[in-house]
């Protein structure tokens, strides 16, 4: 039975992955005006005969010319065969833009996804526990306040208190964690807590509901009637059994993260995959624009996969069917 | 009215934060109704001195381009709460009707449709709100028509499960037994058994839209630029928040209370609907 679901989920991953992968290709291809446009019409002059035939030009050395759906197949072909194309505007391999930047988007996903679950988890005990005090409605307000604050306006307030307050001054050049770990975390703490305040809300909330439902089980009242301390009933009976849904959602979101940065990226100019990929959209740089939704796409549905299988795993009740 | 206001008092004692919200998103809604008379000046009217800071004249001061910031924010709340309004009822209500046909009918149809929905889902939502509007071009019309392709399989996956539920219940037997046409059964058994979660899924989903909108338009691909779009306005404030603060707090202050307020409601709607939650630790 088991074995019957992950096959059939690996199955399902591919043609997912593909068709988000073709959805992307065409929307980038019916907008208006296309690379070639942008590169032979960016003085702003009036188009000549020439400049057409230089379009014309351009688009045939890209492939422009031919069916969408050609090009598609041409592009996965040679991604397949792990040449993911040129940059059209940067003009260096799109693998090389994508193992530089790839890695900063990741360590600030996994940068915020730490604060926030640092922060929420106990947030949303404390406020199960204490249901409907001011304790409660206290924390309620925190993590909502967090969910209502968007993060383009949180991140540039806090850009802005750090500059005012503290002359500090968003970095001109990224340091990697690998060549100066205490200059690269104080370059990424303050995008990550901003963004971490934001997702600790759903956390958060997520949390409490589930510990309200868990810590009204018999088992909750069992091992308080045989007299265990209240911190080893909440601890040890209650937050176990409630953090399998949080884990699914924390999984959840983490495979989203890496779009979801792209604000925060661009506020706090950390060159990541993010603003890379919000400004390939832009410039219509389709190789970019394609590898980086690839990727994207093959995370989330990866860590999807993953935190599936690991729910059965971690909950043997669950039977897969 | 009696009644009516003996329920609200009700609602608001069981729900003291739901109420808060309730206040906060009537204002809402008024501004937006009566933005025409409320504001002192057009929205797109520049004809004041640019950068002018909060005074009697102009309590939010004026923008880069000397427009007055306080009737912006008010024409703001209008298009706001247009967007988010619009684009979730239309993708919501369509995305839901599609999961619960294809649902409710099962076989090969329901299966194509689940891998549609997965295809979407497996997109970063920015990524590809971006990519809607780059391929449909800017205007308000377009945002609606992106931000509802971003909310309606969320919508057509929950309401789907539901059905299948559904479908399975005595009553919809009972139905079939006595001679319904699917088609009926749909439209008055399974339909109406789908109405709170449809409900919830349109409160909170209206609060999703109205931030994905403003973060559209402050990455300037959202709103044409001269539309009062707070997240416009906030991209603006931002690069000028050294010289005039007040051009960034104030839409920054509307989205955050908007936002807040529906929040609110949003949870005292589910807490409501959701009776496993309510009374105390037992």
């Amino acid at each position: 039975m088991r074995h019957d679901y992950v096959m059939r989920r690996l199955l399902l991953f591919v043609p997912t992955l593909l068709g988000a992968s073709l959805l992307i290709f065409i929307l980038l291809r019916v907008v208006p005006g296309d690379i070639a446009e942008i590169l032979v019409y960016q003085t702003g002059s009036e188009s000549s005969a020439i400049q057409q035939k230089q379009v014309q030009q351009i688009r045939a050395e890209l492939g422009l010319d031919k069916p969408v759906v050609l090009q598609y197949v041409d592009w996965m072909r040679d991604a397949l065969a792990g040449d993911l194309g040129q940059s059209y505007v940067q003009r260096r391999p799109v693998a090389e833009i994508l193992k530089e930047r790839l890695p900063r988007s990741l360590e600030l996903a996994v940068l915020t996804i730490v604060l926030a679950v640092v922060w929420a988890i106990p947030l949303g005990v404390v406020s199960a526990v204490r249901q409907n005090s001011w304790v409660d409605y206290l924390a309620r307000m925190l993590s909502i306040s967090g969910l209502s604050l968007p993060i383009f306006f949180t991140g540039v307030l806090i850009l802005y208190c750090l500059v005012r307050f503290f002359r500090w001054l968003p970095p001109l050049e990224f340091v990697e964690f690998w060549r100066d770990p205490a200059e690269n975390l104080k370059q990424l703490i303050w995008p990550a807590l901003a963004q971490a305040w934001y997702i600790s809300a759903p956390i958060a909330r997520l949390t409490r509901s589930q510990m309200l439902e868990v810590i009204r089980q018999d088992y909750v009242r069992t091992a308080r009637a045989k007299g265990l301390a209240e911190r080893a009933v909440v601890y040890r009976h209650a937050l176990r059994n409630s953090l399998l849904p949080v884990v699914t959602f924390v999984g959840w979101w983490g495979g989203r993260l890496l779009g979801g940065l792209v604000i925060v990226e661009i506020i706090f100019s950390v060159p990541g995959m993010g603003s890379a990929l919000a400004q390939a959209v832009a410039q219509r740089d389709y190789p970019t624009v394609q590898a980086m939704v690839f990727v994207m796409a093959l995370i989330f549905l990866s860590l999807n996969l993953l935190v599936d299988l690991a729910y059965g795993w971690l909950d043997p009740r669950i039977g897969y069917s | 009215m009696r009644a009516l206001a003996s329920s609200l008092r009700c609602f608001g004692a069981r729900q003291p934060l739901g109420a808060v919200g309730a206040a906060i998103v009537a204002v809402l809604v008024a501004t937006a109704v009566f933005a025409p008379a409320l504001a002192p000046h057009g929205p797109k009217e520049a004809v004041f001195t640019p950068y002018l800071a909060p005074s009697p004249e102009f309590p939010f001061g004026t923008d880069h381009l000397g427009r007055d910031q306080l009737s912006r924010v008010i024409w703001g709340a209008r298009l706001s709460l247009y967007v988010g309004l619009v684009s979730v009822v239309f993708g919501v209500t369509l995305g839901g009707l599609w999961g619960v046909v294809t649902g409710y009918f099962g076989g090969a149809g329901d299966n194509a449709s689940q891998r549609i929905v997965d295809v979407l889902m497996a997109l970063p939502p920015i990524i590809l709100a971006l990519s809607l509007m780059a391929a449909l071009g800017q205007s308000m019309n377009n945002v609606v028509l992106a931000l509802a392709i971003l909310l309606a399989p969320t919508a057509a996956r929950t309401l789907r499960a539901l059905a299948l539920s559904i479908k399975e219940s005595p009553f919809v037997e009972a139905a079939r037994a006595v001679g319904c046409s699917h088609w009926r059964v749909i439209v008055l058994h399974v339909l109406p058994n789908t109405l709170a979660a449809y409900i919830v899924l349109l409160t909170v989903n209206i609060a999703y839209a109205i931030v994905v909108e403003a973060s559209l338009s402050f990455l300037g691909l959202g709103a044409p630029p001269d539309e009062p779009s707070w997240g416009a306005m906030l991209n603006a404030g931002a690069q000028a928040i050294e010289a005039a603060p007040w051009m960034f707090l104030f839409p920054g202050l509307a989205i955050s209370l908007t936002v807040l307020g529906l929040n609110l409601v949003g949870d005292a709607i589910r807490d409501l609907t959701d009776p496993r939650l309510r009374g105390g630790l037992g």
